[in-house]
């Protein structure tokens, strides 16, 4: 018996041990403000944050930021809802583009509007297109940060090898079809020739290309959103041209979520996939992984359609309104560090994310990053070369990672054989369901 | 070490019955009381606080629509539940988990006996086997996940590999709506085995020795004796075994989140996953409440069969 | 080691089915460890060399291990687990062995009603009331902390009715000797009633250290920084961020994580076994 006391005994000895070498780490940086800092971004993304972090804290003694990874966009926003007004809230969050009506809404942010204001902060230095996304009645809601376009990204030494022509830079449907065919009979199907994620974002993208607006009142940017559309004729069409590829052989499905994307990124870098659609956000990935030549076009369009351009994707930055007034100071101090010239241009280089900073261009890290590889230069120009209207600036409507959820599911259905129109029809079914719920539930008019 | 669980559970115990008789009269009642208050009263209190008031909650919650920030709002009486039953997408994850709970515990079983019964011989290192084969008790759902992934990954996995070597028409097992649940299926089985194993064989190595050599003399098979003896006299701990399987399979998460997020085409979209999707990734919590419910459901009809066939054994 | 036998027909045969049982525990052992081997062999190869999908390198090393103890936090995810789970673990042995015992030795008014309605409890799943412990812990202010993973956990229905048994076993004798020696229900309950069901405490400790250990979705919902996220939603984490696999790196992680538990595994196996014997002598 005394030896089992001793056990206990001993136990607690070693709890009481371990338990202040948690506080010690914690106390280490007590004399500076902390500003925790909440972001999802992964690989090189996370790895420049951090750096951005380390150079801030040591640029200066009275703050200092802790960068935490939160999971992907669709789980931070809840877990930066749920939190907002306790100890566990972060100072400073980036949480994504489609989330914004939906923490505007909830009053968790001062609007950056504030500290651009009471710091006679210079705002026209960052690109317009990107701040528009992000504002409410020419107020800035919060800061674009990293901003990325959905491209097509090709092999071009494969293509060189199995003497195929490449696609133009600004591709239909059919030109893609003509190459994946070509890419998967010249290599005996060895290598496969096209896949697009099983992605809600993307499927937006189609619709924002062919001119069509996912929400009515303007996809939000004229009134709280009352109905949505997800089978139209614009998601028809590039259903079909995938399942037209699906039928020939020529696509493989590498499903959903962070895992299809490393699937298909580590396939491309092997040459086992010809062509993909993602974000350009991955393109300093893709150039560091493989010696093949990167290709790089516009996201495809329908036929025979012009295309209307793309959204401006990714997230911005966001400063809650429940930390001290050092705190929010603190946070500012850094999102104006992120934002200068040159962070943004290392930013660029590091990521794929475009530069926001309009002196970010001259950069000697982007200046380089251009001569080596010119397609890099190639989601810039797209932005530069898309008028701007509300199909092609994202939707402003609460619940849209419910949409990416259904739409996800209907390009899963799609892709394993439902009939399109069926799958689209039960997508924008539910979705419209969950939006009245929404609008009733917070009694929106 | 857990073989003493079902011990516990199925053995009679003599106390039982006279545990009324052990107690002492009626005049050291108020002091009892004080010590019913130490003795008692924190778990009480736990139980109050972490379970029982947060099924009311859940229950009131499942009545309402949910503001942005999760408070109830519109009540709508039992439009959820209504809504729940005739949403396909719902019913087809109910399906997946009934399909997934009920292969999870065949398979386990039967794998889990196989390798009881192969580690009942006397042979020399079998210790060596009988650890090795409880050795996945010691792993967790996120690596069991990591191996396994690795395994199924469509690029560099070994079933990749081992259907590319043989030019057999290759699986994307986790992308592919008709493979993923299995995978998920496969995963959860090997992790179990560990468990089961070492249960079934702790029951078989009790059963009397004498049974055996008597069947042996009076010339039956292995197999009937297997089939005659073995298994029903094992049967208390096979239910025991099943019932915890069950339950833990309609409780599943962990794999769903880190190998197939509910997908492909919400083949793999199991119930406590669809809670926690509704509720902490879309914000709807009254769904995620009437889904809860649904799944407390159907736990309790399982614990309570559980519950009446013990009874029969043990003394509450 | 068998050969050495003299070959006579019979224990040729003998032999026979002695190889075929080694085959049969040989593919066991190959179904029951096939993927942790390959996991724990990836752990040792370049990334590079296991996204061209080799099963051979020729840098095999523990430059994975390195990389993953120096660039990810995986061991202050593995203090973080044996915080969580020590602390789970003594308070569900202390609480469940103090509920059961007043459910075996005390007697008051609803006893009966009281167990009924402990044992209720077990029919509730956890999973199904995250939503409002959620906003419990929250109110409390417990989110991002130990206490948040602890506190719903101090006690266990489970725990109480197994060590509810457990006490039912021991002799009438030693209660009522313990009365005539006027023992206190506090003396009695830590000097007699835990000693004897020690076997029994064991075992629930064991079952809640690893049960608190494998927690995963409560974790997950309420830890938003590494300082207390456990090591399941740790690997979760390392695992997702990052962006195209760095295999190598991730299986280190797991084998880093899962080679401690193993261990305990394997040596309590012989401790508990001993304790068995020892509870079934007395």
């Amino acid at each position: 018996m005394a030896f089992t006391h001793k056990r206990w005994w001993f136990t607690l000895g070693m709890l009481l041990l371990i338990l202040p070498l948690g506080a010690c780490a914690r106390s280490e940086a007590a004399s500076r403000t902390r500003v925790v800092f909440w972001h999802e971004m992964t690989g090189p993304g996370q790895e420049q944050l951090k750096q951005f972090a380390k150079e801030f804290n040591a640029s200066q003694s009275k703050y200092r930021v802790e960068p935490q990874f939160e999971g992907n966009y669709n789980e931070a926003v809840q877990k930066i809802l749920h939190t907002h007004g306790t100890s566990a809230s972060p100072a400073v969050f980036q949480s994504m583009d489609v989330s914004t009506s939906q923490l505007y809404h909830a009053k968790v942010a001062t609007p950056m509007q504030h500290f651009i204001d009471a710091d006679h902060y210079d705002i026209n230095k960052i690109s317009p297109v990107a701040r528009a996304f992000y504002s409410q009645k020419d107020s800035q809601i919060s800061m674009p940060f990293n901003t990325s376009q959905p491209v097509l990204y090709y092999n071009a030494s494969l293509l060189k090898r199995l003497g195929i022509k490449a696609p133009p830079v600004d591709p239909s449907y059919s030109d893609i079809t003509r190459v994946a065919k070509a890419i998967s009979a010249k290599s005996h199907g060895k290598v496969k020739g096209l896949t697009v994620e099983e992605y809600g974002w993307l499927f937006e993208q189609f619709m924002a290309n062919s001119n069509e607006h996912l929400a009515n009142h303007e996809d939000g940017r004229t009134g709280i959103p009352t109905k949505v559309h997800l089978n139209t004729p614009g998601t028809q069409a590039a259903m079909k041209w995938v399942r037209e590829n699906i039928k020939a052989g020529d696509f493989i499905d590498y499903g959903a979520g962070s895992q299809a994307e490393s699937n298909e990124i580590a396939a491309f870098l092997a040459g086992k996939l010809g062509i993909f659609t993602q974000s350009s956000a991955y393109i300093s990935q893709l150039l560091a992984g493989t010696k093949d030549e990167l290709g790089i076009t516009y996201y495809p369009h329908q036929d025979g359609k012009p295309r209307n351009g793309v959204a401006v994707g990714g997230a911005s930055l966001w400063i809650s309104n429940d930390k001290p007034k050092a705190v929010q100071q603190g946070a500012w101090e850094f999102v104006k560090y992120v934002m200068t010239a040159k962070a943004q241009a290392q930013w660029q280089a590091a990521t794929g994310y475009l530069a926001l900073n309009k002196d970010s261009q001259t950069q000697p890290i982007l200046q380089k990053l251009y001569k080596q590889h010119p397609s890099a230069q190639v989601p810039s120009q797209q932005l530069a070369t898309i008028k701007a209207n509300t199909a092609n600036s994202g939707v402003f409507m609460e619940g849209v990672i419910q949409e990416r959820n259904l739409a996800q599911t209907a390009m899963a259905q799609i892709y394993n054989g439902t009939d399109i129109n069926k799958a689209l029809a039960v997508a924008e079914k539910g979705l419209n369901d969950s939006v009245a719920n929404t609008n009733r539930a917070n009694h929106y008019k | 070490m857990l073989q003493s669980l079902p011990r516990n559970s199925n053995s009679k115990d003599p106390g039982a019955q006279s545990a009324p008789v052990r107690l002492s009269t009626t005049a050291q009642w108020s002091k009892d009381n004080l010590y019913v208050a130490i003795f008692l009263g924190p778990s009480l209190l736990i139980l109050s606080v972490f379970v029982f008031w947060p099924m009311i909650k859940t229950l009131y919650l499942s009545l309402f629509l949910t503001d942005n920030l999760g408070h109830a709002s519109v009540f709508v009486g039992l439009n959820n539940y209504m809504s729940l039953f005739n949403n396909p997408a719902y019913l087809s994850s109910l399906g997946a988990t009934l399909m997934y709970v009920i292969a999870v515990s065949v398979l386990t079983i039967i794998l889990g006996m196989l390798l009881a019964v192969a580690a009942q011989q006397r042979l020399r290192g079998i210790r060596f086997f009988r650890t090795i084969f409880s050795s996945t008790m010691g792993i967790s759902v996120s690596v069991a996940a990591i191996f396994w992934l690795f395994a199924f990954n469509p690029s560099v996995g070994v079933f990749a590999q081992i259907s590319q070597a043989l030019h057999l028409p290759e699986i994307n097992w986790l992308a592919d709506p008709h493979f993923a649940l299995l995978a998920v299926i496969m995963t959860t089985v090997w992790m179990n085995l560990g468990f089961t194993f070492l249960i079934l064989f702790g029951a078989l190595q009790q059963l009397p020795a004498s049974l055996f050599e008597a069947a042996e003399i009076a010339g039956v098979g292995k197999t009937t004796q297997f089939f005659k003896i073995s298994l029903p006299l094992i049967s208390p701990t096979l239910f025991f075994v099943l019932i915890v399987t069950l339950i833990d399979a309609f409780k599943s998460f962990g794999l769903i989140d880190l190998m197939t997020v509910g997908g492909p085409n919400n083949a793999t979209n199991l119930l406590v996953y669809r809670v926690y999707q509704d509720a902490f990734l879309n914000g709807n919590y009254g769904l995620a409440s009437t889904e809860s419910v649904v799944l407390t459901a159907i736990i309790a009809v399982i614990t309570l069969i559980q519950f009446k066939l013990l009874g029969k054994r043990v003394n509450y | 080691m068998e050969m050495s036998q003299p070959a006579t027909t019979g224990t040729n045969v003998a032999n026979a089915k002695k190889v075929g049982q080694y085959v049969l525990l040989l593919f066991l052992t190959f179904l029951v460890l096939g993927p942790f081997l390959l996991g724990l062999w990836t752990s040792l190869m370049p990334t590079a060399d296991i996204s061209k999908g080799a099963l051979w390198s020729s840098h095999i090393s523990l430059d994975n291990y390195v990389a993953a103890i120096t660039t990810t936090p995986i061991l202050r995810y593995l203090l973080n687990s044996l915080v969580i789970s020590t602390l789970t673990m003594l308070f569900q042995v202390l609480l469940c062995s103090m509920s059961a015992y007043a459910f075996v030795f005390l007697k008051f008014k609803y006893r009966k009603q009281l167990f009924m309605l402990f044992l209720m409890t077990m029919m509730l799943p956890f999973e199904a009331e995250v939503i409002p412990n959620f906003s419990t812990v929250r109110s409390l202010g417990l989110l991002n902390h130990y206490a948040a993973m602890v506190i719903p956990f101090l006690t266990a229905a489970f725990g109480t009715f197994m060590l509810r048994q457990a006490f039912m076993q021991m002799p009438v004798e030693l209660k009522e000797a313990a009365d005539v020696e006027g023992l206190s229900h506090w003396q009695f309950y830590w000097h007699l009633a835990l000693p004897y069901t020690k076997v029994s405490l064991m075992t629930l400790a064991a079952y809640s250290f690893l049960s608190s250990w494998n927690q995963y979705l409560w974790p997950m919902l309420t830890t938003f920084s590494d300082s207390f996220r456990p090591v399941q939603d740790g690997l979760r984490q390392l695992q997702g961020q990052e962006s195209f696999n760095n295999w190598g790196m991730i299986q280190a992680s797991a084998a880093i994580v899962v080679i401690p538990t193993l261990i305990i595994l394997f040596v309590g196996q012989h401790y508990f076994k001993a304790g068995l014997n020892e509870g079934a002598v007395k």
